[in-house]
C-alpha cells in the first residue's frame, strides 16, 4: 500500500495541528514586531521575553499536567512565592547553603503539592475551590513567616537559576527546555503520562479499567508544587531579591498559556509543548503592547481578549459549536 | 449413557436456576440457562423482562438472591465485575467505556498496557502497542481503519464498538456480552457488525447479544431466549420460528398455538 501521507504525518508526530496553529501565530507576531520595532529586536529585549516567559513555562506544564487529569491548580502562585522565600529565609537565618537552601525550597513546592493532592484525591474535593482555598493558607503562611518584608542581598549561586547563564543561553531557558523536554516525554511515553490521559479523558472508564485514580491525582499535584518551586526559585533570580508577593500574579499567564497551547479545560487533551508555545505568544504580545506604547489598561484588554478567541478555538475544536451553531439567531 | 467428554459437551457458562428479587419485583424467577463455546444468543424481551438484571448478574455488576453460575463446569462465584472479568466473560455496555481523548492502541491495551522499565519508570511500547491493536481490530473484520494512531472519538459507532471487542478479547474473554451493539448504528454499520459478530462465533467466542432488534437476533443468533416478566418464556431456534412467534412469545409469553 502506498503511504502518500507518510511525510504529513511524520511531521504531525511532532506538532499537532493546534500546535502548528500556534507556531504560526507566534511567528507571525514575532515578524511582523521584528519588522516594525528596533526596540523589540534588540538582542536584550528578546532575552527579556525568554526569562519572562520561562517563570510561566516552566509552572504552565505543571498546571498542563493537572488539567489534562480533570483537576485545576490555583495555588501555584502562591506556592512559587512561598517557595521563594522559604529558600530567601534558609540562606538569611539558616545561613544555609545555597544548594540546601533550592532543595529545601523545592521540598516546600512538594509539601504544598502534596497537601493538595491528598485533599483532592482523598477528601475528594473540588479542585477549584480547594486549591483556592490552599492557595490563601499558602499565602497567609508566607506572610506570617515573612511578616511581609522581603530577603534582600541574596548570594549569587542563589539567584544563578534566574539571573545566570549556561555559556550564553539564560539559565531559566536552560530550566525550561529541560522541563518541557521531561515533562512532554512523560506525557506522552510513560505508564504515568497515560494513567493522567486516561483519568481526565474518562474517569468512570478508568475507575473500570483499575486505574488508580487517587494515586494518579496525587502525583500529578505534586508534580505541579514542584514545578511551581522551580518557577519560584528562577523568579527570586530573575526579581533579584525574595519579595512575598512573587507570583502572585501569575494565575492568569499560567491558565493563559495552556488555553493557548490547546490543552482542553475538559481534561484528557492537551501538550507540553502547546504550551510551551502558549507562554512564548502570550509573553511576545505583552512585550509587544510595552514596546508598542499601547495604554497599560489597554495592554489587560489585549490579554483577556486572547484568552477568550483561544477558547472559541476550543470550542470549535471539540465540535462544541459549529459555525451554523453561530448563524442561527436563536441563543 | 456414556457421553463424549469433549469440550462442547460443557457449556461455557451454566445459569442454574436464578433469582433475584429488588424488594417487592421480582426481576428474575428461576432462570437457568446454558451458553456453549462458539455459540450465539439473543436475549430479547420487552422492558422490564429482566435482560439487564440476568446479565448484570453474570458480569458481576448485581448478585443473585439464589441459584448458581457455573464457567466451564466449575461452579463461580461472581460477586464483583473483576471476578467476571477474571473468568473471561466481559459485557460491552452501550456506552462503550472507551477513552475518546485516546488512540486506537491506547484504547485496546487500556489496563494491560504493553511497557518496558528504565531505572523505575514504565515507559510505553507505544509502537507495539499500535501494531498488535491494529491486527486486533483487522482480525476482527474491521477493515476501514488504516492504522491504531486516530483517535477513538473520531471514528465511527461501529469502529468503537469494535475497539471495544477488541479490548475485551485482549483481556482474553471468551464470553462477550453485547449490550444492544447496533442501537446507535445505521443500517449500513449495523449489517457490519453483525458480519464482526459471526466472526467472533468462528473465533470460538460464547455470544451473549441483548438487542430490541429481533430482524438482528433471528439473523445471528443460534438461540433465541425470550425473557417477560423474569421468566424464560420460550428458547427458540431461529431457523424453526418466524418474527410471528417471537412477537407472540414476547408480549404473551406463549405462543399463539398452545393456545388452542
Amino acid at each position: 500500500m502506498v503511504r502518500a501521507g507518510g511525510f504529513m504525518e511524520s511531521a504531525r508526530s511532532v506538532l499537532s495541528y493546534r500546535e502548528s496553529g500556534v507556531l504560526v501565530a507566534l511567528v507571525a507576531i514575532t515578524g511582523a514586531m521584528f519588522v516594525i520595532s528596533p526596540t523589540f529586536r534588540d538582542p536584550y529585549n528578546l532575552t527579556i521575553i525568554l526569562i519572562q516567559m520561562s517563570v510561566i513555562a516552566i509552572m504552565a506544564m505543571g498546571q498542563t499536567l493537572v488539567i489534562i487529569s480533570g483537576a485545576f491548580d490555583l495555588s501555584q502562585g502562591p506556592v512559587s512565592g512561598l517557595v521563594a522565600m522559604v529558600t530567601g529565609m534558609m540562606w538569611s537565618i539558616f545561613g544555609a547553603d545555597p544548594a540546601v537552601a533550592i532543595t529545601a525550597g523545592i521540598a516546600t513546592g512538594a509539601a504544598c503539592g502534596l497537601a493538595n493532592g491528598v485533599l483532592a484525591a482523598r477528601f475528594k474535593l473540588h479542585p477549584i475551590v480547594m486549591t483556592l482555598a490552599t492557595s490563601t493558607i499558602f499565602t497567609g503562611l508566607n506572610y506570617f513567616i515573612t511578616r511581609g518584608r522581603p530577603v534582600i542581598g541574596l548570594p549569587d549561586p542563589l539567584l544563578e537559576p534566574g539571573a545566570g547563564n549556561v555559556g550564553p543561553v539564560p539559565t531559566p531557558v536552560v530550566i525550561m527546555l529541560v522541563v518541557t523536554i521531561v515533562m512532554q516525554f512523560l506525557l506522552t511515553r510513560t505508564l504515568f503520562g497515560l494513567r493522567v490521559r486516561q483519568v481526565g479523558g474518562n474517569l468512570e472508564a478508568a475507575r473500570r479499567t483499575g486505574v488508580n485514580v487517587s494515586a494518579t491525582w496525587l502525583a500529578v499535584f505534586v508534580i505541579s508544587g514542584i514545578l511551581s518551586a522551580i518557577g519560584g526559585i528562577v523568579e527570586l533570580g530573575r526579581v533579584g531579591n525574595a519579595i512575598p508577593s512573587i507570583g502572585l500574579t501569575l494565575l492568569f499567564p499560567i491558565i493563559s498559556s495552556a488555553i493557548i497551547g490547546g490543552t482542553l479545560l475538559t481534561g484528557g487533551s492537551g501538550s507540553m509543548v502547546g504550551t510551551l508555545l502558549g507562554a512564548a505568544t502570550l509573553t511576545v504580545i505583552n512585550n509587544a503592547l510595552v514596546v508598542l506604547q499601547v495604554d497599560i489598561y489597554v495592554q489587560d484588554v489585549f490579554q483577556g481578549a486572547l484568552v477568550v478567541v483561544a477558547l472559541v478555538i476550543d470550542q470549535f475544536r471539540r465540535r462544541e459549536l459549529t459555525v451554523r451553531d453561530l448563524i442561527r439567531s436563536d441563543l | 449413557m456414556v457421553q463424549a467428554a469433549g469440550p462442547m459437551s460443557i457449556p461455557r457458562v451454566e445459569l442454574r436456576e436464578i433469582s433475584k428479587s429488588f424488594g417487592n419485583v421480582r426481576a428474575l424467577r428461576n432462570v437457568s440457562l446454558e451458553i456453549h463455546p462458539a455459540e450465539v444468543i439473543a436475549i430479547v424481551g420487552d422492558n422490564g423482562a429482566g435482560k439487564s438484571t440476568l446479565i448484570k448478574i453474570l458480569s458481576g455488576a448485581a448478585h443473585a438472591d439464589h441459584g448458581h453460575i457455573a464457567v466451564d463446569g466449575k461452579l463461580a462465584a461472581i460477586s464483583k465485575p473483576q471476578d467476571a472479568q477474571n473468568l473471561g466473560i466481559a459485557t460491552i455496555y452501550q456506552d462503550l467505556a472507551l477513552f475518546d481523548n485516546l488512540n486506537v492502541a491506547e484504547n485496546v491495551f487500556a489496563g494491560r498496557e504493553l511497557t518496558w522499565s528504565l531505572l523505575g519508570l514504565r515507559l510505553l511500547r507505544r509502537r507495539h502497542m499500535s501494531v498488535g491493536a491494529h491486527r486486533a481490530v483487522k482480525d476482527l473484520g474491521v477493515l476501514t481503519l488504516q492504522s491504531a494512531r486516530p483517535l477513538v472519538g473520531s471514528l465511527s459507532g461501529g469502529q468503537r464498538q469494535m475497539v471495544a471487542v477488541a479490548r475485551a478479547i485482549g483481556m482474553s474473554a471468551r464470553v462477550l456480552i453485547l449490550d444492544e451493539p447496533t442501537a446507535a448504528l445505521g443500517i449500513r454499520e449495523s449489517r457490519t457488525l453483525l458480519d464482526q459478530v459471526r466472526r467472533l462465533r468462528e473465533m470460538g467466542l460464547s455470544i451473549i447479544l441483548i438487542t430490541h432488534r429481533l430482524p438482528d437476533a433471528i439473523e445471528l443468533a443460534d438461540r433465541i431466549v425470550v425473557m417477560k416478566g423474569g421468566e424464560i418464556a420460550g428458547i427458540v431456534r431461529p431457523e424453526s420460528s418466524t418474527l410471528e412467534d417471537i412477537v407472540e412469545l414476547i408480549v404473551r409469553g406463549h405462543k399463539a398455538k398452545e393456545e388452542s
